[in-house]
């Protein structure tokens, strides 16, 4: 898979802010607020790593298609595909439900 | 012929193997009237300072560790080469029989990344009720403790 077809649907995520591929080797691609972004990616693939070692009883898969870190302003959506760490920093804009 | 307990038996009891000791004393001819202890001769300051210089002495050498003597086992050349030897083999012997540590590769977690990354953000109302069990469940584990009843060590009553 090239680099192109890796990143073709991330460019189109909406509310996304940057992306970032991570292989076991290091960072494939990266842009927007992520471009060369090595400590996010490290600091990534050390949570996604711990948290693909839980296991729910009987499953011998992880139970989780996504990892997402909220903070306050932005989420960092992670995913594993094909050997592949896919880190999208996305706008986080639902804070609270609106009270009208 | 007399009974048991008669005057005939008080005579053999006084042997005189009987009170002779066993183990003969080491210096037979050394008298025993103290004349080793020559510093109870000397004036009271001089065993007062003597006393004192030994306590100091005791109380250095309880403090000092002694680097030459952690030397004393020494090791031939072809020692350690056996030692190493001997390691390597062990180590070999084990690693063949211990699980595959490195097999720990990412697991695919799904076969369309980008759709799941695409997909809306979790709600932020589950986010919130996550976050509670979490502070329950923190809570919780921070409140256990031992408590003891009784004695964690116990003796047996060995008769």
């Amino acid at each position: 898979m090239t680099t192109a077809a890796l990143t073709a649907g991330l460019d189109r995520i909406p509310d996304q802010l940057g992306y970032l591929v991570i292989s076991e080797d290091g960072v494939l691609a990266s842009a927007g607020e992520l471009e060369n972004d090595e400590h996010t990616a490290s600091v990534m693939m050390q949570m996604v790593r711990t948290a693909s070692r839980f296991r729910l009883s009987g499953s011998p898969e992880p139970p989780f298609k996504r990892m997402s870190v909220i903070l306050e302003d932005f989420v960092y959506a992670v995913t594993v595909s094909g050997q592949k760490v896919f880190v999208v920093k996305r706008q986080h804009n639902q804070q609270e439900p609106v009270s009208v | 012929m007399g009974c048991c307990y008669s005057s005939e038996n008080e005579t053999s009891s006084q042997d005189p193997d009987e009170i002779k000791p066993l183990i003969p004393h080491p210096m037979p001819d050394k008298p025993s009237n103290g004349t080793d202890w020559i510093t109870t001769d000397v004036p009271s300051a001089r065993t007062d300072e003597q006393a004192l210089l030994t306590s100091i002495l005791t109380k250095t050498a309880q403090n000092i560790i002694d680097v030459s003597a952690a030397d004393s086992v020494m090791m031939e050349q072809h020692e350690y080469m056996d030692k190493a030897r001997q390691y390597s083999t062990k180590l070999a012997v084990l690693s063949t029989s211990l699980p595959q540590k490195k097999p720990l590769t990412l697991p695919s977690l799904t076969s369309q990344p980008h759709q799941v990354l695409a997909s809306d953000l979790v709600p932020y109302s589950d986010v919130q009720q996550v976050s509670k069990i979490a502070a329950y469940a923190y809570s919780a584990i921070s409140q256990i403790k031992v408590d003891a009843k009784e004695e964690l060590v116990v003796q047996f009553a060995i008769p």
